[in-house]
């Protein structure tokens, strides 16, 4: 027979209505592979229809569902129920937005205001190189690629910026930052002096205090710290 | 108190696209670089472009390589057509794959991260019902982003329009088409975000707003894939092409849906029943756990409705298992590492000891809004609708037929997205906008209705049960009696949605109130698939009716469905594209009526 945990999900509301904010304690019951996002769908059809949280693709891949479980930021889609008491030691959950950008309502943040940082750090090739003339492709060889392929993964999440001691007021954040290393690494950008401007700037990487906060919370398990620190060493 | 109802404000541009999505945005990006100066406004319904479901795409994009001397576009249009089983337009074939190597190379040079072969070129890999010399031999023909092809397709087709100066308008939806003489003019949307309700008038209108997966109980489709699009040009008196022709893929992660690969079967993975036998032998005793797609999907729910399935206890639904826990550790760390995480990720279990449950999962719509080879929506008199264009998964051109081909799709809404681009631009040239008297009054006394409804029905759950009602009776396997049940409980649902009390009265980010007009979009989305599956008496492509197993030529044309009442439909025919076949140039025999036998 399967587990069943007797949970208590204190989840941070807000009201945009009445600008109220509160805390509202749920209280259900689950199994163990029940995860986060299923538990809010849970809570809309058997307790409160008004709970509003996001969520898109439900596996991991877009990054719209971040939160914080117990302080942590984390994607509710993935988080199991027997993983969160394992990792957490309790049954005792407490579930808020994520700060990084303005609460809309309960746990909906406006991801447009976080994504301005990852826009400023222009995540395409701002000057790409020409293919090779009688080529309908570069050269560039799976060693090379290896380099910063980890960093092409990121799914612009937040946990990072989220957990990052610097703080978002000062320093453009770990995943924006990280936007602009990839395209330093790749060899078909050929405008890195204005990607310089950027990362060495009064918001670039020296606000990090290589806390590597990043790399530990990343749901991408991306080693967010490492391609800063290329970055700081001038390594791409 | 509910606060009157109004239109917020007016926006105009040249173009609007509704739906960023990879389609969308790859539409944005050629009219950004053929004219820099022109206004674009594409609206998502999620919370920003990268989160849209091209992201999730998996495997790989399908594209003839010039290069290679063993691959011919000839070869990739007969696969084509043979897995639609004669149901794609030819016309459309020909022209999406011959298109297909000139997407590739734009996404290398805007900075896609294909993965790459040891002398640095482009890596490719094989897949499903992709052959060279008509059946022969495996093709060698998706390029690939690692696991993350979608996400590779996205990010660079964002990066461009982005790039280009495109506004986007996130979390918001489109609500009605305006027209003006018989052009589409624009749209009115619903910001979901700020609970403004806004009017656009563009010079073209372009649909991309993806699927609607969530009809289905188990589906590899996002959360928002509630097919709000095609609801919205039902209501706009348009037809529907193809909505029973939905594909399931075999093997979804239970409970979530999550498609494990076929790699898991390639590799040696073994379905088991209840009782743990390998029942694959019974249905396809040469190919076993090989056999096509559609073929393994119908053996596993076989064994569920014979009570041969295992009862997940937390997400309350039934499955297989597949075993792989024969398989060596490389298998596991190298080759499988993603999917094998996923069960790990949201299973927690572990496939080199345990039994990891699997089962159909809802993947794909081939069919929707039909569209010319140029992307021009069409009346279901076959007459182009001014102004007005559609693409991606909500669109039906059809490349696919009845059944899609892996890597496909994105190779479609590429190419597509590209056509789609020019002929506005084309199109721009002729037209200007104007705004149509009472634009939004519709959308207004909708949602006006949804906000003074009283009575104590929950959406979720009506949501739920009606997931349920069509995974049951108009998924995998469909049968007359089935689907007429399936037909009078979306009625009864329909009836339900009407006594939802909303609580939330507040317009901003009421997911109450948006998620009572997706159940909307959703029934009609369910009512235009139960329909066209009880009017196709027959069985093609991924549909399959048990009391019609065979295909029928007296059934050889794509269905169009119009939906004035909720429930009372009209149908219409649009004859299959047979302009390769009929052109007579070489191979032309190649794409005849022929059995779909692998």
């Amino acid at each position: 027979m399967s587990k069943t945990y007797s949970l208590t999900l204190t989840i941070k509301r807000y009201d945009p209505d009445r600008a109220a904010s509160w805390l509202q304690t749920y209280r259900l019951d689950s199994g163990p592979i029940l995860r986060f996002v299923d538990l809010f769908r849970r809570i809309n059809v058997e307790q409160d229809a008004t709970l509003a949280w996001a969520s898109s693709c439900e596996h991991a891949q877009c990054g719209s569902c971040s939160v914080n479980v117990n302080g942590r930021p984390m994607l509710a889609c993935e988080l199991l129920v027997e993983n969160a008491v394992t990792l957490f030691g309790t049954t005792e959950f407490k579930i808020s937005p994520v700060t990084v950008a303005p609460v809309v309502r309960d746990l909906v943040v406006d991801w447009e205001r976080a994504y301005e940082r990852v826009h400023r750090a222009k995540p395409y090739l701002i000057k790409p190189k020409d293919i090779p003339p009688g080529r309908t492709e570069h050269r560039i060889s799976p060693q090379e690629l290896a380099r910063y392929e980890e960093a092409t993964r990121c799914i612009n999440c937040f946990c990072c910026a989220e957990a990052c001691i610097s703080g978002n007021r000062t320093f453009i954040g770990p995943n924006a930052a990280m936007a602009g290393i990839v395209r330093m690494m790749d060899p078909r950008e050929e405008e890195k002096e204005e990607r310089m401007d950027l990362l060495y700037s009064e918001e670039g990487i020296y606000r990090c205090h290589t806390s590597k906060a990043c790399s530990h919370v990343c749901p991408k398990q991306i080693d967010v710290a490492h391609f800063v620190a290329l970055a700081k060493e001038g390594a791409f | 108190m509910v606060k009157k109802l109004q239109i917020h404000s007016t926006l105009t541009c040249d173009v609007l696209i509704i739906g960023a999505g990879g389609a969308g945005l790859r539409c944005a990006s050629l009219l950004h670089e053929k004219k820099p100066g022109l206004s674009i406004l594409a609206v998502t319904k999620v919370a920003h472009p990268q989160k849209s479901h091209t992201s999730t795409a998996q495997g790989g994009m399908a594209a003839v390589d010039p290069k290679d001397k063993t691959d011919k576009s000839v070869y990739h249009m007969f696969d084509t057509w043979k897995g639609g089983d004669c149901s794609s337009d030819q016309n459309v074939v020909k022209k999406i794959v011959e298109g297909g190597w000139a997407e590739v190379q734009w996404l290398e040079s805007k900075g896609i991260h294909f993965s790459r072969d040891e002398g640095g070129g482009i890596s490719k890999r094989q897949f499903g019902g992709h052959t060279v010399d008509f059946g022969k031999g495996d093709a060698l023909r998706a390029v690939f982003v690692a696991d993350r092809t979608g996400k590779g397709i996205m990010d660079t087709a964002w990066g461009e329009a982005l790039k280009g100066g495109s506004r986007f308008i996130n979390t918001t939806v489109v609500t009605e088409l305006l027209f003006n003489e018989g052009c589409c003019v624009g749209a009115v949307l619903f910001k979901a975000r700020e609970g403004e309700l806004v009017t656009v008038l563009a010079g073209a209108t372009v649909l991309a707003t993806g699927g609607s997966g969530q009809v289905f109980r188990i589906t590899t489709n996002c959360r928002n894939n509630t097919g709000d699009g095609t609801a919205v040009v039902l209501r706009a008196g348009l037809p529907l092409m193809d909505p029973e022709a939905v594909q399931f893929h075999p093997t979804g992660i239970v409970g979530p849906g999550i498609l494990a690969s076929e790699a898991l079967r390639s590799e040696g993975g073994i379905l088991r029943n209840k009782e743990s036998e390998p029942f694959m032998e019974r249905y396809a005793p040469k190919m076993k756990d090989l056999a096509p797609r559609d073929i393994v999907a119908r053996a596993i729910e076989t064994e569920i409705r014979e009570g041969k399935g295992i009862m997940n206890p937390d997400h309350q639904i039934e499955h297989v298992w597949i075993d792989l826990r024969h398989l060596p550790d490389y298998v596991h760390d190298v080759k499988l590492k993603e999917v094998a995480s996923f069960f790990k990720t949201y299973a927690n279990l572990d496939s080199r000891t345990q039994l990891c449950p699997v089962r159909p999962s809802n993947h794909y719509h081939m069919g929707g809004i039909p569209t010319n080879e140029h992307g021009e929506v069409l009346t279901s008199a076959n007459t182009v609708v001014p102004g007005l264009f559609a693409v991606g998964e909500c669109a039906c051109a059809s490349l696919h037929g009845f059944n899609r081909l892996g890597t496909n799709s994105l190779l479609e809404l590429l190419v597509m997205g590209r056509c789609v681009g020019e002929r506005v631009l084309s199109y721009l040239k002729e037209k200007q906008a104007h705004a149509p008297k009472g634009a939004g009054e519709a959308t207004l006394a909708r949602f006006a209705g949804y906000l003074e409804a009283e009575g104590r029905e929950n959406v979720a759950l009506i949501r739920q049960e009606m997931r349920e009602v069509m995974t049951r009776q108009v998924g995998v396997f469909r049968v007359e009696k089935g689907i007429r049940e399936a037909i009078a409980s979306l009625i009864a649902f329909k009836a339900r949605a009407a006594k939802v009390g909303i609580s939330t009265k507040d317009m901003r980010m009421n997911q109450e109130l948006l998620e009572r007009w997706e159940l909307d979009n959703l029934l009609d989305n369910a009512m235009t698939i139960a329909q066209g599956a009880l009017m196709r008496k027959e069985s093609r492509g991924a549909h399959f009716r048990e009391d019609y197993p065979e295909r029928s030529d007296e059934f050889q044309f794509h269905t169009l469905v119009s939906m004035t009442d909720f429930g009372t439909v009209s149908f219409g025919k649009r004859p299959i594209d047979l302009s390769i076949y009929e052109s007579k140039v070489e191979n032309y025999e190649r794409f005849g009526i022929m059995s779909r036998k692998y």
